[in-house]
C-alpha cells in the first residue's frame, strides 16, 4: 500500500520515468538502508495503477521497457491521491513474539515470569540506547526521514517497556493475592437432623 | 577507583511498628564520565537514595563516599561546604531565581562561595554558552522556556566544576523534545567534561541515554543493565535496517 500511494504521490510532483521512480522513492524514505524496494514491485505496482486507470504512460517508444516508459497521473489519479491524504491510516498490528513467550513462562516449568520480563526490559533498552546514540549524530538537514522513523521506533519502544511495567505489576498483584490461604470449605453431605 | 561510593546504604523513618524501610543495605559505585539512570516504581527508594548521595540527608546506616571524601560522620558546615564543592544539583522544577537573570542564576553557588561578582558571572556566562544559551544572557527565567531554564540549571550545577551531578527527573517538567535535549546535554556532561551524572527518571526514553540503569524496588536494587558498550557498528547497522520491516 506504502509504495503505491508513493508512487502516486511522486507522480503528482511530475510526471517520471519508471527507473527514476524506484531512487525517488528511496529518497524520500531516507535511503535504501532504511527501504530497499525491488525494481520488479515498482514495475508491477505501475502496471496495476494504470489498469486502474488512475496512471498512464504517455507517448514514448512503445518498444521500450517499463523502465524507460514516462509515466503521470490521470484525473482520477490525483482523486484517488487526494483521499489518502485526507484519510487516516489504521496502526498495523504486528504478531508479537515476546506475547508468546510471556505466555509460556506462566505456564511452563522452570520458567520464572519475572525474569523473562527482566531479559526483554534489558534487550528493549539496550536497543533504545543504541538508537539514541544513532539519533543523536544524524544531521536534521540531511537525515530527517530517518530522525522521523527512529523517534517512531524509539517511542513504540518506550510504549512497549511501560507495557512490561503494567504486566509486571499486575504478576506482583496476582501473587498477592494467591498467598491469601482460602478458608477450608467443610466437606461431605450436612448431617441430618432428626 | 569509583568516583562515587555507596555502601550499605539505609534509611529508615520513624520507629517501632510504625518503622518504613526506604532503603535496604544499597551499594552503588559510580565512576568519572559514567551516566547512570535510577529507575523504579513510586517509593522504591529512588529519591532517598539521591538525597542520601547527594549529602541532603544522612543514612541511618551505610556510608557515601565522593571523590574518596566521606559524607557520612562530617558535621553540617562540612557537609554542606563538601556539597558545594564537589556536586551539582538539578531538580525537576529548575529552581531557578526569579529575580536573578540567566547570568547570575548559573553563577549562584560562586557567588555564595564568596567569589568576587565579575569572577563569578563570567564563569556563569562561560557555562551558559557551553549549554547553549549564549544570547540569554540577560534574560530571566520568566522569559525563558522550560528546557531553556533548565539548561541554566546546569550550567549552574557545573559552574564550581563538582565532580558529580546529582538530577532528580530533570525532564519531568518538559516536553518530549526539550527532554531529549537536556538528556542529550547530560550525556555531554559525562562524556566531554567528564562527570560522573546519577540521574533519577521514570521516562524510559531518557534512562536509555544513560550507560547503566539501576532499578530499585521496595527499597533495594533488583536488576541492572548495562546499555554502553552493547552495540557495535554491525549490531547498530542491522537494528536501523529492521527499522524498515
Amino acid at each position: 500500500m506504502s509504495v503505491r500511494n508513493a508512487i502516486l504521490g511522486l507522480l503528482s510532483q511530475k510526471p517520471q520515468h519508471g527507473y527514476r521512480l524506484r531512487s525517488a522513492f528511496e529518497s524520500l524514505v531516507g535511503g535504501k538502508e532504511i527501504w530497499d524496494v525491488k525494481p520488479a514491485q515498482i514495475y508491477t505496482t505501475l502496471a496495476r495503477l494504470e489498469e486502474s486507470g488512475l496512471v498512464r504512460q504517455d507517448c514514448v517508444d512503445q518498444d521500450a521497457g517499463p523502465e524507460k516508459r514516462v509515466y503521470s497521473l490521470t484525473p482520477e489519479g490525483r482523486k484517488e491521491l487526494a483521499s489518502w491524504f485526507a484519510a487516516g491510516v489504521e496502526e498495523e498490528r504486528q504478531r508479537d513474539e515476546f506475547f508468546v513467550k510471556l505466555m509460556l513462562s506462566m505456564r511452563a516449568e522452570g520458567v520464572d515470569p519475572a525474569t523473562v520480563i527482566q531479559a526483554q526490559r534489558g534487550t528493549l533498552y539496550r536497543e533504545m540506547h543504541d538508537l539514541t546514540s544513532r539519533r543523536t549524530k544524524a544531521d536534521p538537514k540531511r537525515e530527517l526521514a530517518t530522525i522521523f522513523l527512529l523517534d517512531k521506533t524509539l517511542m513504540h519502544i518506550e510504549a512497549d517497556l511501560r507495557w512490561l511495567d503494567m504486566v509486571e505489576a499486575r504478576l506482583d498483584d496476582m501473587d498477592r493475592q494467591t498467598s491469601i490461604t482460602p478458608a477450608a470449605r467443610p466437606r461431605g453431605r450436612p448431617r441430618k437432623s432428626s | 577507583m569509583s568516583l562515587v561510593k555507596a555502601e550499605n546504604l539505609t534509611k529508615i523513618y520513624g520507629s517501632g511498628e510504625a518503622a518504613v524501610t526506604a532503603l535496604d543495605h544499597v551499594r552503588l559505585s559510580v565512576d568519572a564520565g559514567e551516566f547512570v539512570a535510577i529507575m523504579g516504581p513510586s517509593g522504591c527508594g529512588k529519591s532517598t537514595l539521591l538525597h542520601l548521595l547527594g549529602g541532603l540527608d544522612r543514612p541511618t546506616e551505610g556510608s557515601v563516599a565522593i571523590d574518596g571524601e566521606e559524607l557520612t560522620g562530617l558535621p553540617d558546615t562540612a557537609l554542606a561546604e563538601l556539597r558545594r564543592r564537589k556536586i551539582g544539583f538539578v531538580f525537576q522544577f529548575y529552581n531557578l531565581i526569579p529575580v536573578l537573570n540567566a547570568t547570575e542564576n548559573a553563577a549562584l553557588p560562586l557567588l555564595l562561595d564568596g567569589v568576587h561578582a565579575s569572577a563569578a558571572n563570567g564563569r556563569g556566562a562561560e557555562w551558559l554558552s557551553k549549554v547553549g544559551l549564549p544570547d540569554r544572557a540577560k534574560h530571566r527565567p520568566s522569559q525563558l522556556s522550560g528546557g531553556q531554564q533548565q539548561r541554566v540549571a546546569i550550567a549552574r550545577a557545573l559552574v564550581a566544576a563538582p565532580s558529580l551531578v546529582l538530577a532528580d527527573e530533570p525532564t519531568g517538567n518538559l516536553d518530549t523534545h526539550s527532554s531529549d535535549e537536556i538528556a542529550a546535554l547530560l550525556r555531554r556532561v559525562a562524556d566531554e567534561w567528564g562527570r560522573a551524572v546519577i540521574m533519577v527518571t521514570h521516562d524510559p526514553r531518557i534512562a536509555a541515554y544513560a550507560d547503566r540503569i539501576v532499578f530499585l524496588k521496595d527499597g533495594t536494587i533488583v536488576d541492572e543493565t548495562k546499555l554502553k558498550g552493547a552495540g557495535d557498528a554491525q549490531a547498530l547497522k542491522a537494528r536501523v535496517e529492521r527499522l524498515a520491516r
